[in-house]
Formats: structure tokens, C-alpha cells, sequence
């Protein structure tokens, strides 16, 4: 048992998980792409509705400790949206709503007990290839795949597999795509390699508002010539790979 | 009659000596204690156990035993049951506008319980009368002002005398209403005692157990827990009379409630011990000409049975219908 103050001292890894969205920082996968919302628990209902229903009981939470998941958080007032910036009212809507905080550590284990008790209905119950609390997109400028490597670490991880991964083997490298049959647990998240990880999981709608620009720049690295992408490999992505092996300290929990 | 105690006078509800009716073998009238096994268990005593073994049950949960899972606001009982507040089921429904399934089911076992205990929620489960009362202990520590009543408040014009508590109905309807116009269940997330102390408990051993929780959470609830025991430090009580509206819902419980206080005929030498140790404000004596008592703020917390000076005799709780 460790005291609190040990807790809230100098630890990094502690520090990390306790920021309000480790992933989310200039030091993450996608720095340009928000998460365009809370990653709910898995079932739940249309945002509003959601917020609505939802009674701050942290049944949900606690069911998911029981579990040994841990995947679900309270949210406090700071996660991002809808920023005050954008004529948002902050996180204060979110307060006391549960969420999928930190997947880098803690991804949700789908094993489908919260929706079964959430006893309001808020979370309503869902298959687990049905759910749909987010969308994995890997940032192909920092995974090990499409920079010159076998990784794929995070296809095994997937509990979906085969019907979310397509992967494209080439000299560049074992590239793996996630495509829109992710149901954003962030279990790839927790096990990519890469220091912060390469992969971040956003919300379905915010998915709709990138997805265009992602895709085609999917698309461009594809039908890249090859002298072109071997500039951006070793002046580029290879020297921020490196970087985050060094810069973020972390061992798996 | 009423008066208030001066200082250095003592009512002393808590002193173990009985009362001469009790050694002749009284107690017919009813329970003022509970004999297990030779021990015998004051109500008031009782209460903080029950009290105590459900904040254990919920402590089991982060041993991962499916006990009791969740809060106080809503729960999961063996992993089977669902139960949630009714109130927070009324702002819920009030938010959404719509009704779950699973919001029925898990409101219809407590409704079932309250009906059978009434407001008793109040008095045995609810933490924050137990907190309420370590505030009280320092208050008169530091004040000598032995008075829990805030009789200003609820003599204000709007229910002149008739502690009807006309103001709290009026305070839980108008927080239905802004629970509606804004969508969110609006005292239940962010008001309310139950949530807060939840949020408190629970990210704290989160925290301990390096579990993912967000800070503002912790620092929020905690200073709206804070705030709360701030406020019972100088005005004893509000929070329960008049503006908890989880308390007021389960007050309506009282008046259908199977456990109530009952009176036997005669003996009242209208001492008013009753209504001194009373911190629920309720006016005991005013019901003495009716078979039980059926206030709204009445919590069973046993204090006017031990309080009265016939020991239960006069005053008793009771699970027993009206004859
Ligand atoms: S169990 Fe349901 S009502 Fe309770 S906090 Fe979770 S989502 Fe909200
Ligand atoms: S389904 Fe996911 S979020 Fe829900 S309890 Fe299981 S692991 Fe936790
Ligand atoms: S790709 Fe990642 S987030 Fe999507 S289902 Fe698989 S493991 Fe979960
Ligand atoms: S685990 Fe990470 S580095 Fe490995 S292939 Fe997946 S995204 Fe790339």
C-alpha cells in the first residue's frame, strides 16, 4: 500500500495517467486530430440522451473495477469538449459522466458487464461487435508497421481481428489499417509498442469530420514514390519514433 | 410549553441509567432498545451499526466481492438487483423525459422498501447524518448552544407554524423543473450529498489504488462535501428539513409507511425531552391525541423513544399496523 502523497509525487507513469487525457498531448499519436468527445463505456446512449439519463451513480465504474478492467473513469470539468473556446460550456456538461479515460493503461476489456447493470439506461445493453464507443486511427508517421517494420502488436491485441485489421505488406513494411469495424475498446492502444503509443481512439462522430482527410492521407502514402517516402521515413518519423521511446517512460500495469 | 436548556443543564439521552419504569420491567409499550443475546443495543447505537456494515458491504467492492456495487445514489445488490434513488429516478426521468426498463426495475425494490421503513433511509443509510452529527458534537463543544433547531427557517411565512414542509416540496419540484429545462439530472450530479460523498469515497481509494481518476472530481465534491458540514456547523439540520429533496422524497414515504412512532394513552408529564433531543424538529407532543406520528422529517433515529422520560413506554417505534 502506497501512501497518497508517494501517489501524487514524483512518479511519472502516475503522473501521466492522472492528466486528464495523457493521449491527447503534442507528445501523442495524431496530435492534430481531437478526440471530438468522451469515449463512453460501451452501449451508451446518443451524447445527450446519455448525459441525461446518466445519474453520476458510478455503477458503471465500479462494476468495471469488479471486473478488473478499471477501464471507466468519473470525468472531472477539464476533458476537452466541447472546449470553452468554441462557444462550448466546457466540460461541465461531462462532470460526473463515466468515461474511458486512459487506454494507454486501462482499455475497456468489452466484456460487456456495464450496460448489463447500468440501472438507469443510460448504457443500454449491446453485442460486443455491435458497440460503437469509438473508431482506433493509427498515426502512420509513428508506427513501427509502416515505418520499416514487423510490429503488428496491435492486430493481436484486437479482440475483432481479422474483421478490423487489413494490412498491406510491402518493403516499407507490415502496414496495418484499421478500418471502420473498430468498435474503440483501445486495446491496441494499450499494447502498441511505441512509447505513448501510435494509436488513438476517437469518437464515431468525430471520425466523420476526419475521416475524408485520414483517408487520403492513406491514400497518398500508398501511391507514394518511393524515394519521396524514404525522405519522410528517415528525416521524419524515424527520429520522432525514437524520440518517444526515450521521452515516455512507461511499463505496462 | 417549551423551553430551551441553559447552560450547565444537561438532558444527558445518551446515559445508560435507566429509567425506574425500565428496571420494574417496562418496555411493554414497545422497543427503545433491542435485546440480542444479552446485549442490550440502544436505537441510536443500532443505527451507526447498520450504518457502519453498509459502508463495509460497499467497501467489499474494491476487494471485487459482488456484494454491493456502486453508491449510495444507485446499486448493484449481488450482482443481481438494481436499485437507484427514487429521486434521482425522478430527475432522470425528468432529463430525459423518457423511462428505461431498467430505471423501473431498480426503483420498484427501494419504493418497496420505503414503504416499509419510510424516511428511515435517512436516520440508518445516509452518511452524511452521521458526518451531520460529528459537526453537531463540535458545535456544542465549541458554542454550548445545545439547540439543533432551526425554527426561524421553518417558521418562515410561507409555513407559518404548520411545518407542513410546504418550502422542501417546493425546492425538490423546482429542481425537477431545472433538471428538465437543462437536460441533465441537475441535483443528482452535482449537488447532491449522496453523489458527492460517492465521488469523494470512491476516487480516493482510486486514487490509493493508482486507479485512473480525474482530480477535479476529487477536489469538486470534495469541497461540495465541505460545504455541507460548513453549513450544518450554523444552521443544524437545514440541509435534512428543508432542502434535501432525496430526504423530502422519502418523507412522503412516511405517510404510508408501515414503521412509525406510536403513542400510549397518558403518562406525558409534557417535559419536552422528546422534542429536545429531537433533531429532526418534529413537534412529538403535538400528535400525542393521535394512535402514531406521521411527519414528513421523522427519520427513526430513536432519539425521542430513549429521550422520553418513560423510556419507551409512551414513545416507540413501531412495525405494527393501527389497530
Ligand atoms: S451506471 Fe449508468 S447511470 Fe450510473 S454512472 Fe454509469 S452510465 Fe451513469
Ligand atoms: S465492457 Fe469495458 S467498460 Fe464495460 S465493464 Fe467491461 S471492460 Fe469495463
Ligand atoms: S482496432 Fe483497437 S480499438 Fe478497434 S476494436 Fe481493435 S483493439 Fe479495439
Ligand atoms: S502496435 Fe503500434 S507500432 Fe505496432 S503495428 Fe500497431 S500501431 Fe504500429
Amino acid at each position: 500500500m502506497v501512501g497518497t502523497a508517494a501517489i501524487l509525487g514524483d512518479n511519472p507513469r502516475v503522473m501521466a495517467s492522472a492528466a486528464d487525457d495523457p493521449s491527447a498531448g503534442p507528445k501523442g499519436p495524431l496530435p492534430n486530430i481531437g478526440a471530438g468527445g468522451l469515449i463512453r463505456p460501451p452501449g451508451a446512449l446518443p451524447e445527450k440522451e446519455f448525459r441525461a439519463k446518466c445519474i453520476s451513480c458510478g455503477v458503471c465504474a465500479n462494476v468495471c473495477h469488479v471486473m478488473k478492467y478499471d477501464a471507466i473513469a468519473i470525468a472531472g470539468f477539464t476533458p476537452p469538449s466541447p472546449p470553452l473556446a468554441k462557444g462550448g460550456i466546457g466540460g461541465v456538461l461531462n462532470y460526473g459522466t463515466p468515461y474511458i479515460k486512459d487506454m494507454r493503461d486501462f482499455p475497456c476489456g468489452l466484456c460487456m458487464e456495464c450496460p448489463k447493470h447500468c440501472p438507469t439506461g443510460a448504457l443500454q445493453k449491446v453485442e460486443k461487435e455491435n458497440t460503437a464507443m469509438g473508431i482506433a486511427l493509427i498515426d502512420f508517421g509513428l508506427c513501427f508497421g509502416w515505418n520499416g517494420d514487423v510490429c503488428l502488436s496491435c492486430s493481436k491485441a484486437c479482440p475483432m481481428g481479422a474483421k478490423v485489421f487489413d494490412f498491406y505488406n510491402g518493403e516499407w513494411g507490415n502496414q496495418p489499417y484499421i478500418n471502420d469495424n473498430c468498435v474503440g475498446c483501445g486495446l491496441c492502444v494499450k499494447y502498441c509498442p511505441l512509447g505513448g503509443s501510435a494509436i488513438k481512439v476517437i469518437t464515431k462522430k468525430q471520425y466523420e469530420t476526419v475521416k475524408s482527410s485520414y483517408v487520403s492521407g492513406f491514400k497518398k502514402l500508398m501511391s507514394m514514390p518511393n524515394e519521396e517516402r524514404y525522405n519522410i521515413v528517415y528525416s521524419q518519423n524515424l527520429p520522432n519514433i525514437m524520440e518517444r521511446g526515450k521521452l515516455v517512460e512507461r511499463e505496462y500495469r | 410549553m417549551s423551553y430551551w436548556l441553559k447552560d450547565g443543564e444537561d438532558v444527558k439521552p445518551d446515559t445508560p441509567d435507566p429509567h425506574p419504569l425500565l428496571s420494574k420491567g417496562g418496555l411493554r409499550g414497545g422497543v427503545s432498545e433491542l435485546k440480542i443475546l444479552n446485549f442490550k443495543l440502544r436505537l441510536s447505537r443500532l443505527r451507526r451499526y447498520v450504518l457502519f456494515s453498509i459502508t463495509i458491504l460497499f467497501l467489499l467492492q474494491f476487494l471485487r466481492i459482488k456484494v454491493l456495487v456502486g453508491g449510495p445514489t444507485a446499486s448493484l445488490a449481488f450482482w443481481s438487483i438494481n436499485l437507484i434513488n427514487v429521486f434521482a429516478f425522478f430527475e432522470s426521468f425528468a432529463a430525459s423525459k423518457s423511462i428505461t426498463m431498467q430505471a423501473l426495475t431498480g426503483v420498484l425494490p427501494v419504493a418497496g422498501i420505503y414503504l416499509i421503513f419510510g424516511r428511515a433511509f435517512c436516520g440508518w443509510c445516509c452518511p452524511m447524518d452521521f458526518l451531520f452529527e460529528m459537526v453537531d458534537k463540535i458545535r456544542i463543544q465549541k458554542t454550548g448552544d445545545r439547540r439543533q433547531n432551526v425554527r426561524p427557517l421553518l417558521n418562515s411565512p410561507l409555513d407559518k407554524g404548520r411545518h407542513s414542509g410546504i418550502i422542501g416540496y417546493g425546492i425538490a419540484a423546482g429542481l425537477l423543473a431545472v433538471s428538465a429545462i437543462l437536460g441533465v439530472p441537475f441535483f443528482t450530479r452535482y449537488l447532491s450529498h449522496l453523489t458527492n460523498f460517492f465521488m469523494v469515497f470512491n476516487s480516493s481509494v482510486f486514487l490509493a489504488l493508482d486507479l485512473p481518476v480525474s482530480k477535479t472530481v476529487l477536489i469538486y465534491s470534495g469541497s461540495a462535501l465541505l460545504s455541507l458540514l460548513l453549513l450544518e456547523y450554523f444552521a443544524p439540520r437545514l440541509w435534512c428539513k428543508i432542502l434535501c429533496p432525496v430526504g423530502i422524497t422519502y418523507g412522503l414515504f412516511n405517510k404510508l409507511s408501515l414503521l412509525k412512532l406510536r403513542f400510549k394513552e397518558g403518562n406525558c408529564g409534557e417535559c419536552n425531552l422528546c422534542e429536545q433531543v429531537c433533531y429532526m424538529d418534529v413537534k412529538i407532543t403535538h400528535h400525542l391525541d393521535q394512535p402514531g406520528l406521521r411527519d414528513t422529517n421523522c427519520i427513526y433515529c430513536g432519539r425521542c423513544v430513549e429521550g422520553c422520560g418513560t423510556k419507551g413506554k409512551l414513545v416507540s417505534m413501531s412495525l405494527r399496523a393501527h389497530k
